[in-house]
């Protein structure tokens, strides 16, 4: 069981109100996803549900029972820190088995839990290292044993890939996936990566200055964005933004349009431009086109290798159904 | 094959030879100021150095032989084990709460931090006059305020112990703030996202500082330890002022017994073989303390 | 080695020492001594003698336990950097028997001024034919008692010790004890006041003194009634925690109308009698110690003036001293700060002098000088050892006072450490 609400969820330091009145339920099992740029509130969203901030206003809910003055050490919660926050005096065994140490738990119970989660995290070889004799991907691993060894009802992980290199962070990612595959457990996941997002999450919450911005599943966001910033935020590279006449000229005070959703050609199209550079990633080519009449450089994704070069003259044109139309507020118009 | 005798400086010799001559003043410091007077006071310490007796200038272990049978100097290590004993722990103990409780605190209260330095800063023997006031019960706010309830309370000075207590106190009140400034600067240097692993591991404060916090702070408070250890050897403005030894002799710690040989009775020589003692006493602890903090901070 | 051993110890002390300015070249001079009203009204006069001789005189006047350890190290390091020190008669033997004051016989006989100084502590300072230190001011055991509580109670001032043990439950009252005397050890505390009573029981510290017999002899059973006195006035007739008490406390003990009597030296004597500093001055009597079976020995304490042996120029030193004791600079003086047991005779007849002390207290001038006469010059031995004997007595007598050694064994203890302190 790992069921979160948040009602009229508020937080304000002094007079700077950083979550304005939020509500958020998360159901049982779901792999969540809080997604933002930095400052928007979604470590403050997390900290909340810890308890590791006091709510300012409003309820919130942990498998039905309210938990809002619930200390953190009650809410049956089990919590990854971006720093990892292992123990440094204590060893790999002594840290996972910190909290069962807390909850008086017996010492067989204890070992048996340890050796379970060392076995399924290949930790069994460190288990009496002390946390600075251990790589950067092992620590995490090691605060995701002392994690799991607590049964909880939801995990809530604050950015913790952001220290690892690219390699390890994609390995990781894939652990942390296979992990709630087997224990089925809710999770809460924290980043600004919103590759993470899409890749890991089942349901994403995009947030903005403390707000919502919109909540749905990777495909939801990537193909109906609510708005101008969910549109531009989710997606790499970013979709393209056009504004004015040529908005107007579809109906729209701002149209949006993913990079592979523009057909490029030398012969004809919708738009004319030039192309700038061009990114090279060998099974795809990202070209960028400065266009004629218009103050932005698309970027067009070709399949494959391109033979186009740096100033050449080529046309440019949106598949139609896929061209998101936004009016004057930003907010996504429903064909 | 190289014939060249010319020794290899390395890359790093200009920048290794730049951090050297930044120590050659504390080196020459220390020699002249710290060396050559040890090295005068191991000398008359072998000496019969007597500013009343003469002296003619004859070295040997005569000092030393007459420092195994002087009961003096067994009663003089006594109080100083004592007073160091309990003033040590009384203010590491005190220090450590006290910084333990400023760094939780936020806002207004963080002036606490300048407040409770100001004890640091007052000459010894202000603190121990003001203390002094304190234990006479004749002067003292306290027995005043105890005597509106018709209530006595004893006079510390006129006992061994109560004595000793004062000293204690004095002591303590004075040098907390150092303990305190030492495990303030250890504690920031503890992250805090520990105690907050610690409370989602469901540690209640209290165990969250036993477990966690307290061993972390274990090489700041052995050096704590050490530091205050070392300056508690030299008790003597506190006992001078406030008991000047009494009652009786009960509170000669033994560098008081040492300015007692050398500057009353005269006895240069032996007054030195006292403070050679108690250096050596101080270093052999100081030796084994260091030791420890170096298994602990592994 | 011996000499490269020498080199390194006296190096090690100079070291310590603060760098002597050259002094003797800028006729510039260095007076240490230690604080006390007269010294600290010499030092407000700096300017003084500047002006008449040109010679610049840098007077420090710090606590007693930093000029000790100050002089010793400027005596045994040689260093030169003081030119006039502050010489407590009670030290004098000792830092002559270590050779660390000049003679100055020719350079006191020179100085008009002489003629003027009280003999009796001037020859204090005459040792072996040879003058050491010129005096300043001479201190004496004075009483003071509270008339109004004495005449409530109908008893009269008393006379001997013994009355003052019948006195006091008499005059004893809630907050207010009878007594407060000095207790805390050491040759100018607990040592200043006691032998006061000893000599009152006729208790000595050696043999005979005078006939130079050495043989420590406070082991008697004169000194230990004498003891039993002392103990019982600190104990049952004194405030709470007089075990502990030194100067200071008796005198704020008296200002705040806790005590009736006090039994002290000239300088907190003249503050308990004196109404710009104590409220209840107008009602307080001043008169002689307490004697007993073998008469009444009235403490005596002189302080003065001598030049280091180190010192260079010793016509600059004399100089200073002739003007610190000169019947101008000290009329200033006694003038400017409760100052009244100097020992140049003239400033007594100063009309403004006799009109200031008899203001504080009309008897003053008179009962300190009738204690100066009875005082003896050796109340507490002239001798090198003195300081570490009278230390070693101080503390046991202290630890009989406060319980922790019977009377009996305090003696006894004392006995035998003055015998190891003499090598005897």
């Amino acid at each position: 069981m790992g069921q979160i609400q948040l009602k009229d969820v508020k937080k304000s330091f002094g007079a700077v109100t950083v979550i304005p009145p939020l509500n958020l339920d998360i159901e049982d099992g779901e792999f969540v996803v809080f997604v933002g740029p930095s400052g928007c509130g979604k470590s403050t969203l997390l900290r909340l549900i810890a308890g590791l901030e006091d709510v300012s206003d409003g309820t919130l809910a942990i498998n039905g029972a309210d938990a809002t003055d619930q200390p953190p050490g009650k809410r049956g919660l089990a919590m990854v820190f971006q720093s990892y926050a292992l123990y440094p005096h204590l060893t790999v065994a002594e840290n996972i088995a910190f909290p069962l140490r807390m909850a008086g738990l017996s010492r067989d119970e204890q070992s048996r839990r340890i050796s379970a989660a060392a076995d399924v995290l290949n930790l069994t070889d460190y288990l009496d290292r002390r946390p600075k004799q251990l790589s950067g991907g092992q620590r995490q691993r090691v605060a995701i044993g002392r994690a799991i060894v607590r049964e909880p009802s939801a995990f809530l992980f604050d950015e913790p890939l952001s220290n690892l290199d690219a390699a390890l962070r994609m390995g990781m990612r894939l652990e942390i996936s296979e992990l709630h595959k087997r224990l089925k457990t809710t999770m809460i996941y924290v980043t600004h990566d919103q590759v993470e997002a899409m890749t890991m999450a089942d349901k994403i919450v995009v947030l903005n200055a403390g707000v919502i911005e919109q909540v749905g599943s990777p495909l939801e966001l990537y193909d109906a964005p609510c708005n101008l910033f969910v549109a531009k935020f989710i997606g790499s590279p970013m979709m393209n933004i056009i504004e004015g006449d040529e908005a107007a000229k579809l109906g729209a005070a701002a149209v949006g349009i993913r990079p592979e959703h523009l057909d490029i050609s030398t012969e004809d199209g919708l738009w004319q431009g030039t192309v700038g550079l061009s990114e090279h990633l060998g099974s795809d080519t990202f070209l960028r086109v400065h266009m004629d009449g218009m103050d932005n450089v698309l970027t067009v994704r070709a399949p494959g290798k391109v033979a186009l070069r740096d100033g050449d003259r080529v046309y440019v044109s949106p598949q139609m159904s896929d061209l998101h139309r936004f009016d004057t507020d930003g907010l996504r118009m429903d064909a | 094959m190289t014939l060249t005798s010319t020794k290899r400086l390395g890359a790093t010799y200009e920048l290794q030879r730049g951090y050297r001559r930044m120590i050659y003043p504390a080196v020459i410091a220390v020699g002249i100021f710290a060396i050559v007077p040890l090295a005068g006071m191991f000398a008359l310490a072998f000496s019969d150095y007597h500013l009343l007796r003469g002296t003619n200038w004859q070295f040997g272990f005569k000092n030393f032989a007459r420092l195994l049978s002087d009961q003096r100097l067994m009663n003089s290590i006594y109080v100083m084990s004592i007073l160091s004993f309990f003033g040590v722990a009384t203010q590491v103990i005190i220090g450590t709460a006290v910084a333990v409780g400023l760094q939780k605190i936020v806002g207004r209260w963080r002036f606490g931090r300048i407040l409770f330095l100001v004890p640091y800063a007052v000459p010894h023997v202000a603190v121990a006059l003001i203390w002094l006031s304190l234990f006479t019960p004749t002067l003292s706010p306290i027995n005043a305020f105890f005597d509106l309830f018709g209530i006595t309370v004893p006079s510390f000075l006129t006992t061994q112990g109560g004595a000793m207590f004062a000293i204690v106190m004095a002591d303590t009140w004075t040098n907390f703030p150092f303990a305190m400034l030492i495990i303030l600067a250890a504690l920031q240097g503890i992250s805090p996202d520990l105690d907050e692993a610690a409370a989602i591991d469901g540690a209640t404060r209290v165990k969250t500082f036993f477990f966690i916090t307290l061993p972390l702070l274990m090489p700041a408070l052995l050096m704590v330890t050490l530091f205050r250890f070392i300056d508690s050897l030299k008790h003597f403005p506190m006992i001078f002022v406030i008991t000047k030894g009494g009652p009786g002799r009960s509170t000669q710690a033994t560098n008081f017994y040492a300015y007692v040989q050398t500057f009353q009775n005269s006895n240069v020589a032996y007054g030195a073989a006292i403070a050679v003692t108690l250096f050596l006493m101080a270093a052999l602890i100081s030796f084994y303390v260091a030791r420890l903090n170096q298994r602990v901070s592994q | 080695m011996k000499h490269l051993l020498t080199t390194a110890l006296v190096a090690s002390f100079a070291l310590a020492a603060p760098f002597a300015p050259t002094s003797a070249q800028a006729e510039e001079i260095n007076v240490v001594m230690f604080g006390m009203p007269y010294t600290r009204g010499l030092q407000k006069l700096a300017g003084d003698f500047e002006e008449k001789t040109g010679i610049k005189a840098n007077i420090d006047v710090i606590g007693q336990d930093v000029f000790e350890n100050r002089i010793t190290l400027s005596f045994t390091g040689r260093s030169g950097d003081i030119d006039v020190v502050h010489a407590p008669v009670i030290q004098v033997q000792r830092w002559v028997q270590a050779n660390w004051l000049k003679p100055i016989t020719a350079e006191v006989d020179a100085m008009p001024v002489k003629g003027d100084l009280m003999a009796g502590p001037l020859d204090a300072y005459r040792i072996d034919g040879e003058q050491f230190a010129v005096p300043f001011m001479a201190a004496t055991g004075l009483m003071t008692y509270r008339e109004d509580v004495l005449e409530a109670a109908g008893v009269g001032v008393p006379q001997t010790w013994a009355e003052m043990l019948e006195i006091a439950p008499k005059v004893t009252d809630g907050d207010q004890s009878a007594i407060a005397l000095r207790a805390v050890p050491g040759q100018g505390f607990n040592m200043f006041i006691f032998p006061m009573i000893m000599r009152a029981y006729g208790g000595k510290f050696f043999a005979d003194y005078t006939g130079g017999d050495l043989t420590p002899a406070i082991n008697s059973p004169e000194t230990l009634e004498a003891l039993n006195v002392y103990s019982k006035l600190i104990n049952d007739h004194a405030p709470q925690g007089a075990g502990n008490f030194n100067f200071a406390e008796v005198n704020a003990a008296a200002q705040n109308g806790q005590i009736v009597f006090a039994v002290e030296g000239t300088g907190v004597a003249a503050q308990i009698v004196d109404p710009e500093k104590n409220q209840y001055a107008d009602v307080t009597g001043l008169a002689l110690p307490p004697g007993g079976p073998a008469g009444r020995s009235p403490a005596i304490a002189v302080h003065g003036l001598g030049i280091p042996a180190s010192a260079q120029n010793v016509a600059a030193s004399a100089k200073f001293i002739e003007w610190a004791v000169s019947t101008e600079t000290v009329t200033k003086i006694a003038l400017s700060e409760p100052f009244a047991n100097f020992t140049t005779q003239p400033v007594a007849e100063n009309a403004e002098v006799i009109a200031k002390y008899a203001a504080i207290h009309p008897d003053f001038l008179q009962v300190q000088a009738d204690a100066l006469n009875l005082a003896i010059g050796h109340y507490r031995p002239l001798l090198p050892e003195w300081p570490s004997l009278g230390a070693a007595i101080g503390e046991n007598i202290n630890a009989a006072v406060n319980g922790l050694i019977t009377p009996e064994e305090a003696l006894e203890n004392a006995e035998q450490e003055m015998r190891d302190i003499l090598g005897q």
